[in-house]
C-alpha cells in the first residue's frame, strides 16, 4: 500500500517535471536560437584558420587566441606582447568607464526629476526619454555631428555672436567620442534609476529631515543606498555596450583612436581574419562576464552589510 | 511651551483651495501629553506636520519658548517624530536607525553609543540593536521608531497615530507604556490619533478636531462630562441627545416634567440636551432625576455591561447601560416596559445650534 502510494506520487512529480520543462520549451528553444548558438559559432570559428578571402577554413588554429595576446615581430619574428591591443582595451575600457560616469552625472538628476512629477505627467516625460530609441542609432549620431562639427549649430552660433574668429575643432576629439557615447547611452541609466526612484519611499526622506540630515546628508544616508541596485543596473546597461561600442567612436572620434570594437570589426573587414576577430569577441565576453560576476558578488556582500 | 498662534493652512488656491487648518490657537505645556483627536480629514496630521516643519503654514504662528519656529526647517527643530508607517530606514539595523538623528547632527561617535544603548534599554530593544529593521514584528518596529525620535533628546516629541497598526493587544501595552515613559522622562508629547479610547486613557489634555478647527480642549474627563458642542459630545464616548426647551434656569424635556438645572438660565429656547447612556437609570424612579419609561427594544450583552436600547413613549429612542455585577438585581426581557430615571446632574445642554435630536 505504502510503496504503492509512493511509486504514484513518484510518477506524478515526474509528470509535473515533464510539464514545466514543456512549458519552458519557447524560451528555451529562442534562448538557444537567438543566444548560445551565435556565440557558440564565435567560440567555434575562433579556433579555425582564416580563409584567404575572408571566411574561415575548417581546420583547428590556436592562432586567433594567440594573436588576441601575443605579436611576431614582422622583422626578426620574436614573440612580443600584442601592446596594441592591450591599449586598445585600455582605451575601450576607460571610455566605457567615463561614459558611465557621465550618464550618471546627467541621467541621475534627469531620473529623479521625473520620478518627482505628479503622476500624470511621469509617462509623458518617460516618453520623451525613449524618443531617442526610435532614431536609428547611426542616425541619431550623425545628429549630434551636425551639432558639433566645424560648420555645425555651435560654432555657427558662436560665429555669429562674435565670441570666437574661427571655429573650434570639436569633432574627432576624445570629447566628441564621449559627448557621444553620453547622448546615446544616456536612456539606459535612466530607465532603471528612474524605476528604483519612483519606488523609493519618500517618507523615509522626511524622517532623516526629521532626525536633523541636511539635504545632502539624507542623499547620502538614506537616498542613495536605497536607490543603489537601480544605478548599479544603469551602470551595467550603459558599461557593457559601451566597451564594444562600434558606431559612435568610429563617427565621432574619426576611426583615429580605435576601440575594441573597431579593432573586431577591421579583423572581419579590411583584417580578413575571422577567428582573430571571434576570439578578440569572446574574450570581451568573457572580461565583462568576470567583472559582471565580480561586482554582483561584491555589490550583493555590500547589500547584506550596509543595503 | 508650544503656542500655536491663528495657525492656518490652505492647501491650493482659487476654487481648489483646502483649508486644512483654520486659525488654531492652542498652548502646549511643558511636559505635557497633548493629544489631537478627531476623524480623518479633521486637520489633526496638518497641525502635527506644521509643527515637525513639513508643512509651511499659510497663516499664524508658531512660538516654541519665545521663538518663532515657522520659517525653521524640520532638520533645525527640536523636535522628533514617530511616523505612523515608522518610516525606519530599512538598509540599517535597529541600532543604526537609532544612532542616525545623532549622526546627523554630528555627534562624537562615543556619545552617539552611549545614547544608542541608553534608548535601547529604554524601550528594550537592546538585545535586537544589531537586526535590520525590516527583520522586526510591527511592535518592534514601533519601539524602535520611538527609540530613534528620542535619541536626539527632542524639547517635545510628535507622535502620528504611532500605535494604529498595531492588534488591540499590543496597543493596550503600548499605550501604557508610553504613558509611563512620557511621565518618567516628563517630555512634551504631542499625540495624534482617531481613537478617542487611546486618548482619553492616555492624554493630560486633548484637542478635539473638526473641520480644520479646535472644537474643545480639555481634561479627558473635563471632555467626557462637559463636551463643548454635540461634535465633542457624539465623537467622545456614547451619547444619548434628546430635544427640549431651556429658560428661567429649567429645563424641559418634549412631553416631560421640567427638571431644574443652573446652566438652563444661560439658554432660551430649543437647545438639545445630553445624557450618557451609564447615567440613565433604568428599572427604578430615582431621587432628583426626571421620570419617564420605556421599552425595551434590544438588550446587548458587553460582558462588564449591557447596552439596553429603548424607545421611548413621545417617540425617540434612548440607550442605557446597565452594569453587570452581582448586586445590580435588575432583570430585563426584550419588549418590557420599564420606568426609567434621568438624573438632573447628569443632563447636560449642548450651546448648539441644532435643536432636532438624534
Amino acid at each position: 500500500m505504502l510503496s504503492e502510494a509512493a511509486s504514484g506520487e513518484a510518477l506524478l512529480r515526474r509528470a509535473e517535471t515533464r510539464r514545466r520543462w514543456s512549458l519552458a520549451m519557447p524560451a528555451l528553444i529562442v534562448i538557444s536560437l537567438f543566444s548560445i548558438l551565435p556565440l557558440a559559432v564565435m567560440v567555434v570559428y575562433s579556433f579555425l584558420t582564416p580563409g584567404t578571402y575572408g571566411n574561415v577554413e575548417w581546420q583547428f588554429s590556436l592562432d586567433g587566441w594567440f594573436s588576441v595576446i601575443f605579436e611576431r615581430d614582422l622583422f626578426d619574428d620574436t614573440l612580443g606582447l600584442a601592446d596594441a591591443h592591450l591599449s586598445i582595451l585600455g582605451r575601450s575600457a576607460l571610455l566605457a568607464l567615463a561614459t558611465t560616469a557621465l550618464t550618471m552625472v546627467f541621467g541621475l538628476p534627469t531620473a529623479w526629476f521625473i520620478a518627482t512629477r505628479p503622476v500624470a505627467s511621469r509617462a509623458y516625460w518617460m516618453f520623451l526619454i525613449t524618443v531617442p530609441f526610435w532614431t536609428n542609432l547611426l542616425v541619431r549620431t550623425i545628429a549630434i555631428q551636425e551639432v558639433i562639427r566645424a560648420d555645425g549649430t555651435i560654432n555657427r552660433l558662436l560665429l555669429g555672436l562674435g565670441v570666437i574668429d574661427a571655429p573650434i575643432q570639436m569633432m574627432f576629439t576624445n570629447g566628441a567620442v564621449l559627448l557621444g557615447m553620453t547622448y546615446v547611452y544616456l536612456p539606459l541609466m535612466v530607465l532603471p534609476v528612474y524605476a528604483a526612484i519612483e519606488k523609493f519611499d519618500f517618507r523615509l526622506a522626511e524622517a532623516a529631515y526629521d532626525l536633523h540630515a541636511s539635504r545632502f546628508y539624507c542623499l547620502r544616508r538614506v537616498i542613495f543606498p536605497l536607490i543603489r541596485p537601480g544605478v548599479i543596473a544603469g551602470s551595467i546597461l550603459v558599461f557593457i555596450p559601451a566597451l564594444g561600442a562600434y558606431v559612435t567612436p568610429r563617427l565621432m572620434g574619426g576611426g583615429r583612436a580605435m576601440m575594441w570594437g573597431n579593432l573586431i570589426d577591421l579583423q572581419f573587414g579590411q583584417g580578413r581574419n575571422w577567428p582573430l576577430g571571434a576570439a578578440l569577441s569572446v574574450s570581451l565576453t568573457l572580461l565583462v562576464m568576470i567583472a559582471l560576476v565580480l561586482s554582483v558578488r561584491r555589490f550583493a556582500g555590500g547589500g547584506r552589510a550596509d543595503g | 511651551m508650544l503656542e500655536i498662534k491663528s495657525l492656518s493652512k490652505t492647501f491650493g488656491a482659487g476654487v481648489a483651495a483646502y483649508h486644512a487648518l483654520r486659525s488654531v490657537d492652542v498652548t502646549v505645556e511643558d511636559g505635557e501629553f497633548f493629544t489631537l483627536l478627531g476623524p480623518s480629514g479633521c486637520g489633526k496630521t496638518t497641525l502635527l506636520r506644521l509643527i515637525a516643519g513639513f508643512e509651511q503654514p499659510t497663516g499664524g504662528q508658531l512660538v516654541l519658548d519665545g521663538q518663532d519656529i515657522a520659517a525653521i526647517p524640520p532638520s533645525r527643530r527640536p523636535v522628533n517624530t514617530v511616523f505612523q508607517s515608522y518610516a525606519l530606514f530599512p538598509h540599517m539595523t535597529v541600532a543604526q536607525n537609532v544612532a542616525f538623528g545623532l549622526e546627523a547632527r554630528g555627534t562624537p561617535a562615543r556619545d552617539v553609543a552611549a545614547r544608542v544603548e541608553e534608548v535601547l534599554q529604554l524601550v528594550q530593544m537592546d538585545h535586537l540593536r544589531d537586526r535590520k529593521s525590516a527583520a522586526l514584528s510591527g511592535g518592534q518596529q514601533q519601539r524602535v521608531a520611538l527609540a530613534r525620535a528620542l535619541a536626539p533628546r527632542p524639547r517635545i516629541l510628535l507622535l502620528d497615530e504611532p500605535l494604529s497598526a498595531l492588534d488591540l493587544k499590543l496597543r493596550k501595552e503600548m499605550q501604557a507604556e508610553l504613558k509611563r515613559l512620557q511621565r518618567e522622562m516628563g517630555l512634551t508629547f504631542i499625540f495624534v490619533t482617531h481613537d478617542q479610547d487611546e486618548a482619553l486613557t492616555m492624554s493630560d489634555r486633548i484637542a478635539v478636531m473638526e473641520g480644520g478647527r479646535l472644537q474643545q480642549v480639555a481634561a479627558p474627563r473635563d471632555l467626557y462630562d462637559h463636551p463643548a458642542n454635540r461634535f465633542v459630545a457624539g465623537f467622545i464616548g456614547e451619547t444619548n441627545l434628546l430635544p427640549g426647551e431651556a429658560g428661567n434656569g429649567q429645563l424641559r424635556l418634549a412631553g416631560l416634567a421640567p427638571a431644574p438645572i443652573a446652566e438652563a438660565g444661560a439658554e432660551s429656547g430649543a437647545v438639545t440636551v445630553m445624557i450618557r447612556p451609564e447615567h440613565v437609570v433604568v428599572g427604578q424612579e430615582a431621587a432628583n432625576a426626571v421620570h419617564t419609561s420605556g421599552r425595551v427594544d434590544e438588550l446587548i450583552f458587553f460582558g462588564t455591561d449591557t447596552h439596553v436600547k429603548l424607545s421611548l413613549p413621545g417617540g425617540g429612542s434612548l440607550t442605557a447601560r446597565t452594569q453587570n455585577s452581582l448586586h445590580s438585581g435588575t432583570h430585563l426581557t426584550e419588549g418590557q416596559t420599564v420606568p426609567l430615571s434621568l438624573p438632573y446632574e447628569a443632563l447636560r445642554i449642548l450651546p448648539d445650534e441644532a435643536a432636532h435630536a438624534v
